[in-house]
C-alpha cells in the first residue's frame, strides 16, 4: 500500500511537470499566434471611429491604440514582458473589461463553473440510470424510445432549445426569468430555480450522450464472463447490475464526464451562457477573443490548458479506484 | 458600424451651438433657433420609483475611465453618472447642462469661451471649475503619454506644424478655446467629453498604466451632483447598475431623476433581449425590423421608429486592382440606376429606412434636397437606360451579359462583413438587380478583421505598412470591386466625411479622387464657412455634386425601432431619443 502511494506520488509529480511544459508550449504559441494573427485590437475601434464620421487622421489613432497594447514594442519584447509578469503572478490587464485578468477570472469562473456542474449532475444522474435501464430493456419498446430520445436531445443544437424554453416557459407560462440574475446568491433556491432552464439546455445533449455511451458499455459488460458468473452464484439481478455490470461501465463514461467539467474553462457552455445572460468564463473568452484582448485570451488559453490536463490526470487516478487491476509506475 | 440614437449623440453631438439659417450677430456667429435653453429641467413632479432595465445595448462597455474609451457602450455608461456640457433635443437644438450659457464665438471665428454653472461639484464636494477642463485637455488628453482617441479634433495646422489649440481658464467658472485658424466646426467640438477632477487625475499623470489602471478613475466614485444616477456596480457581460442621485444638479426643483436604480442589462442575441421585453423581464430593447408589427401589436409595449445618421454604402474600388470601369461616371451612374432603393427598403430594412442619395441625412440641420440626382428611385430606377449608358462608355452587351475591355463577360466581386445579414441580403440583391444588366457578381462575405486588412488597407510599392489610404498608387492585399459597409454623418459637422471621400481622406480606402469635391470639403472647414447660409450652400453643392458623381451608391438611411413599455411616460421620440430621459418616469 505504502509502495503504491509513492509510485501514486511520483507518477503525479511527473505529470505536473508535463503539464506545466505542455501549459507553456500552448502559452507560447498562443501569444505568438494572436499577434501574428488578421486581426489588431485596432480593428474594433477603428471601426468605432470611422462610424463617428469625424476622425481624420486614422494613422494617429492607431498608434495610439497599439501603444496602448503595447503593440508598439518589438514582439519578443512583448513575450518576454508577459512571462516575467506571470511569473510574477501576474496575468495581466484586461483592455476590453477594465480590470487585472486574474480577478476577471476569479470573479466570473464561478458561473460556468455551477452551470457545468449543475448541468453534469443532471445528465449523469438521469443519463446513468436511463443508460443502464435501456441496456437492460435492450430491444425493447422502452429501449427504442430511450434511443430515440437520446438521438433527439444530441441533434437539438442548443441555441435553439433555449430560445425555445424561453418562449415557452419564461415568455408564455410565466414560470422562469428570461435571462440569469446574477444579484441572487449562489446556490441559494432562488438561483437554483434561475439555473433550471440554462441546466436543461446544457444538460439535455450531455444526458442523452451519457446514456447512449452508459448503454453501450452496459451491454458490453452484461456479456463478460463474470456477470454470468455472479449471476450464477445466485446474486440478486440488481446486485449483479448495480455492484458489478455499473461499475465496469462507467470506466469510460467517466472520462467524457471530466472533459465536460473541464469545459469550465474552454467555454463549453458558451452558448447557453450567451443565450440565458450568464457572465461565465465562456462568454468572457469569447468576448475576449472578438475584442482581440490578449491578456484574456493567453490567460484562459493557459488555464484551460492546465485544467483540462489536471482533469485528466484526476480521471486516470479515479480508474485506479474504480479499477483496482489499474496502477501506475 | 451604425450608431444608435444615444451612442450618436455622445460620440460625435457633445457639440457646441445647432447651426441655424440665419448669419451671427456680434460675439456669436453659430446662434441656435429659438429653443427653450433647459436648465432645470421644467417638469411636474413625479414618484420616484421602480428600476429602468435598458436592455439596447449590444454590447458591454470596455472601460469607465472615458478618455480611453472608443466604444459607444462605455461614452453610454459614462453618460448615466455624469451630463457634460450640453446635450441636444430631437430637433438638434441645444439643451444646456454643464454650462450656464450657450458657447460664445468670437467674430474671427477663433475664440470659443464657455461658462460652467456654479453648482457643480465632485464626489469629494469640491467644485467643478474651468481648472478642471484645462488641466483634463491640457495634461491629459493633449499629452504624448496618453493614447486619447480624438487628438485631431483639436489640432490645427500651422506653418505646416501640427499644433494642439490652446485651452486657458478666465475666472473660474469661464474657459476658452484659442485657435490659431479657422474651424467652424470646432464649435461642435469643444463640448464634446467631461472632464476629470485635477485633484484625483494628477496622481496619475505621465503614467499610462496606472492612469488606466487606477481604481478611481474607473469605479466613477467621483462624479458628485454631475449626473442623474451614481455608480453602483458593474458585473462584465452582465449589467450595469446605478441608482438615483439625489443631489442631481438639475433635480433640484422637480426630484429627478424618477427611477431608483437604471440597469443596463446585456444580452447576447436580438432574440434573448426582445423575449425579455415580452416577458416584461426588461423595460426596453430594440426591436429587429420584422418583429416591429408583433410588438406594436402587444398590449404594454410601445414602440418608437427613429432616424439615424448612419447609413449603408456600395464601394466602388477606384484603385488599380479594382475594375477600371468605376473610373467613368457614366458607369457608376448605370449601375445605380439599375440598383432599385425602393426594393432594397422595402425587402430588406421592411421599410425601416429611408432613401439616400447622399452622406447628409435629412434630420442635419446641413441637409438640402434640391440638387441631390436621386439615383435609384423613380425616374432613375431604369436598367434599360443604365445599359445604355454602359453602351455608351464603350461597354457592349452580348446575349444578355456585359462585356469588358477584353470581350470577355463581366464578371465582378462584391464583399462584405459576415455576420452582418442585412449587409448580406443587400450584397445579395445589387448581385440580382446587376444580373439584369448583364453583370455577373460574385459574393464574397468575410470576417470583419480580414475584410479590413486584407481587403480594405492598401499599400504603395514600397510602403512599410498598410494604411486605409496610402495614396493613389496603394492597392490591397486582395483585388474587389465593390463593397457593402455602413458608415456614419456627424449631423452636425459633416465635413467629417471627407474621412471617406477626399482625395487625402484617412479613411478613403476605395481611392475616389475629385478636384471638386475636395475644394467643396475644403471650402466646409474654411473661414467663409463661418457664416452659416454660406456653409449650408457649401454642403448642398457638395451633396448635389456628390450625389451625381457618385463615389459610392448611397443606399439607406436605417431607422432604429425601440421597444418601451407602455408604463415609462416622458418619452420624446426622435433622432435624440432619450435626451430628456431623466425625466422618464414610471406611471402610477
Amino acid at each position: 500500500m505504502a509502495g503504491k502511494k509513492a509510485s501514486m506520488g511520483e507518477y503525479i509529480a511527473r505529470r505536473l511537470i508535463y503539464s506545466l511544459v505542455i501549459a507553456w508550449g500552448i502559452l507560447t504559441i498562443t501569444f505568438f499566434l494572436l499577434r501574428l494573427g488578421p486581426g489588431s485590437p485596432a480593428d474594433k475601434y477603428l471601426a468605432n471611429i470611422a462610424a463617428s464620421g469625424r476622425v481624420r487622421d486614422i494613422a494617429q489613432v492607431q498608434a495610439a491604440i497599439e501603444a496602448r497594447y503595447g503593440l508598439d514594442k518589438p514582439l519578443y519584447l512583448q513575450y518576454v514582458d508577459y512571462i516575467s509578469n506571470l511569473l510574477h503572478g501576474n496575468l495581466g490587464w484586461s483592455l476590453s473589461t477594465s480590470l487585472p485578468v486574474t480577478e476577471l477570472l476569479s470573479k466570473h469562473w464561478i458561473y460556468s463553473f455551477e452551470l457545468i456542474l449543475l448541468s453534469t449532475v443532471f445528465a449523469v444522474l438521469i443519463g446513468v440510470g436511463i443508460g443502464i435501464y435501456s441496456a437492460v430493456k435492450q430491444g425493447t419498446k422502452a429501449d427504442y424510445a430511450v434511443t430515440f430520445f437520446s438521438f433527439l436531445g444530441i441533434s437539438i443544437p442548443n441555441f435553439w432549445l433555449g430560445i425555445m424554453l424561453i418562449l415557452i416557459f419564461s415568455v408564455k407560462l410565466g414560470l422562469f426569468k428570461t435571462y440569469y440574475d446574477t444579484s441572487l446568491p449562489l446556490f441559494s433556491l432562488e438561483n437554483l430555480k434561475a439555473m433550471t432552464l440554462p441546466v436543461i439546455t446544457l444538460g439535455s445533449g450531455m444526458l442523452a450522450g451519457y446514456s447512449r455511451y452508459v448503454r453501450s458499455a452496459t451491454l458490453d459488460n452484461l456479456r463478460k464472463d463474470f456477470v454470468r458468473t455472479a449471476r450464477a452464484k445466485g446474486l440478486p439481478e440488481r446486485t449483479v447490475i448495480l455492484k458489478h455490470v455499473f461499475r465496469n461501465a462507467m470506466l469510460p463514461v467517466i472520462t467524457i464526464i471530466m472533459l465536460d467539467l473541464s469545459g469550465v474553462v474552454f467555454g463549453g457552455a458558451y452558448l447557453t451562457e450567451i443565450i440565458f445572460g450568464i457572465p461565465g468564463l465562456g462568454r468572457i473568452s469569447f468576448n475576449a477573443i472578438f475584442a482581440d484582448d490578449y491578456a484574456v485570451v493567453v490567460a484562459v488559453t493557459l488555464i484551460g490548458a492546465m485544467v483540462t490536463l489536471i482533469f485528466n490526470l484526476l480521471t486516470d487516478i479515479a480508474y485506479t479506484f474504480l479499477d483496482p487491476r489499474v496502477r501506475y509506475v | 458600424m451604425h450608431l444608435k440614437r444615444r451612442e450618436f449623440l455622445r460620440l460625435c453631438a457633445r457639440a457646441g451651438l445647432y447651426a441655424g439659417l440665419g448669419v451671427g450677430l456680434s460675439g456669436c456667429l453659430e446662434k441656435t433657433k429659438e429653443a427653450p435653453q433647459n436648465t432645470t429641467l421644467p417638469s411636474g413632479l413625479h414618484p420616484v420609483k421602480g428600476t429602468y432595465i435598458d436592455g439596447t445595448s449590444t454590447g458591454d462597455a470596455e472601460t469607465l475611465n472615458w478618455a480611453l474609451a472608443a466604444d459607444n457602450a462605455s461614452l453610454n455608461y459614462i453618460g448615466l453618472t455624469m451630463d457634460g456640457l450640453i446635450t441636444y433635443d430631437n430637433s438638434l437644438n441645444v439643451q444646456l447642462r454643464w454650462l450656464a450659457e450657450p458657447v460664445r464665438v468670437s467674430e474671427d471665428g477663433l475664440t470659443y469661451t464657455l461658462v460652467l454653472r456654479d453648482d457643480l461639484y465632485w464626489g469629494d464636494g469640491k467644485p467643478l471649475t474651468s481648472d478642471d477642463f484645462v488641466y483634463t485637455f491640457k495634461n491629459l488628453l493633449f499629452s504624448d503619454w496618453l493614447p486619447f482617441n480624438y487628438k485631431d479634433d483639436y489640432q490645427e495646422t500651422v506653418n505646416g506644424k501640427k499644433l494642439y489649440v490652446d485651452v486657458v481658464a478666465v475666472d473660474r467658472q469661464t474657459y476658452q478655446f484659442r485657435r490659431q485658424t479657422v474651424y467652424p466646426e470646432f464649435i461642435y467640438r469643444v463640448t464634446d467629453f467631461w472632464a476629470y477632477p485635477k485633484h484625483i487625475a494628477q496622481k496619475y499623470e505621465g503614467n499610462l498604466d496606472a492612469f488606466t489602471q487606477a481604481d478611481e478613475l474607473n469605479n466613477l466614485r467621483y462624479t458628485g451632483n454631475l449626473g442623474p444616477y451614481r455608480f453602483v456596480e458593474w458585473v462584465r457581460s452582465d449589467k450595469f447598475v446605478v441608482e438615483r442621485n439625489p443631489d442631481y444638479y438639475l433635480g433640484k426643483e422637480n426630484g429627478a431623476p424618477f427611477f431608483e436604480q437604471y440597469v443596463v442589462k446585456i444580452f447576447g442575441t436580438p432574440a434573448a433581449r426582445q423575449a425579455a421585453l415580452e416577458a416584461g423581464d426588461i423595460t426596453s430593447t430594440t426591436i429587429d425590423p420584422l418583429q416591429v408589427s408583433k410588438f406594436k401589436g402587444m398590449k404594454g409595449i410601445n414602440v418608437y421608429t427613429n432616424p439615424t445618421s448612419g447609413y449603408d454604402v456600395l464601394l466602388w474600388n477606384f484603385r488599380k486592382n479594382g475594375w477600371e470601369g468605376f473610373r467613368k461616371k457614366e458607369v457608376r451612374q448605370a449601375f445605380a440606376e439599375s440598383i432599385g432603393k425602393d426594393a432594397l427598403i422595402q425587402s430588406i430594412y421592411l421599410g425601416f429606412a429611408d432613401p439616400a442619395f447622399s452622406f447628409i441625412p435629412r434630420p442635419s440641420p446641413w441637409f438640402v434636397e434640391t440638387g441631390l440626382k436621386r439615383f435609384g428611385v423613380g425616374a432613375l430606377y431604369n436598367k434599360e437606360e443604365a445599359k445604355k449608358k454602359l453602351e455608351a462608355a464603350g461597354y457592349k452587351q452580348k446575349e444578355g451579359l456585359l462585356l469588358d475591355n477584353s470581350g470577355n463577360p463581366l464578371k465582378l466581386s462584391i464583399i462584405t462583413n459576415s455576420g452582418n445579414k442585412v449587409r448580406e441580403s443587400i450584397a445579395f440583391l445589387v448581385k440580382q438587380e446587376l444580373s439584369d444588366i448583364g453583370v455577373e457578381v460574385e459574393l464574397k462575405s468575410l470576417p470583419w478583421p480580414t475584410m479590413l486588412n486584407q481587403y480594405l488597407k492598401n499599400k504603395a510599392p514600397g510602403d512599410k505598412a498598410s494604411g486605409f489610404n496610402n495614396g493613389p498608387d496603394a492597392v490591397s492585399e486582395k483585388s474587389w470591386d465593390m463593397c457593402v459597409i455602413g458608415f456614419n454623418t456627424d449631423v452636425n459637422a459633416p465635413s467629417g466625411t471627407s474621412s471617406f471621400f477626399a482625395s487625402d481622406g484617412g479613411l478613403n480606402m476605395s481611392g475616389y479622387s475629385n478636384p471638386d469635391v475636395d475644394e467643396l470639403f475644403r471650402k466646409a472647414r474654411s473661414k467663409e464657412a463661418l457664416d452659416t447660409s454660406v456653409r449650408k450652400g457649401i454642403f448642398a453643392g457638395l451633396s448635389a455634386l456628390i450625389s451625381e458623381e457618385l463615389p459610392a451608391d448611397f443606399l439607406a438611411f436605417p431607422q432604429s425601432n425601440i421597444g418601451i413599455s407602455a408604463k415609462v411616460k416622458g418619452i420624446e421620440p426622435g433622432i435624440s431619443m432619450g435626451y430628456n430621459s431623466q425625466l422618464w418616469y414610471f406611471e402610477e
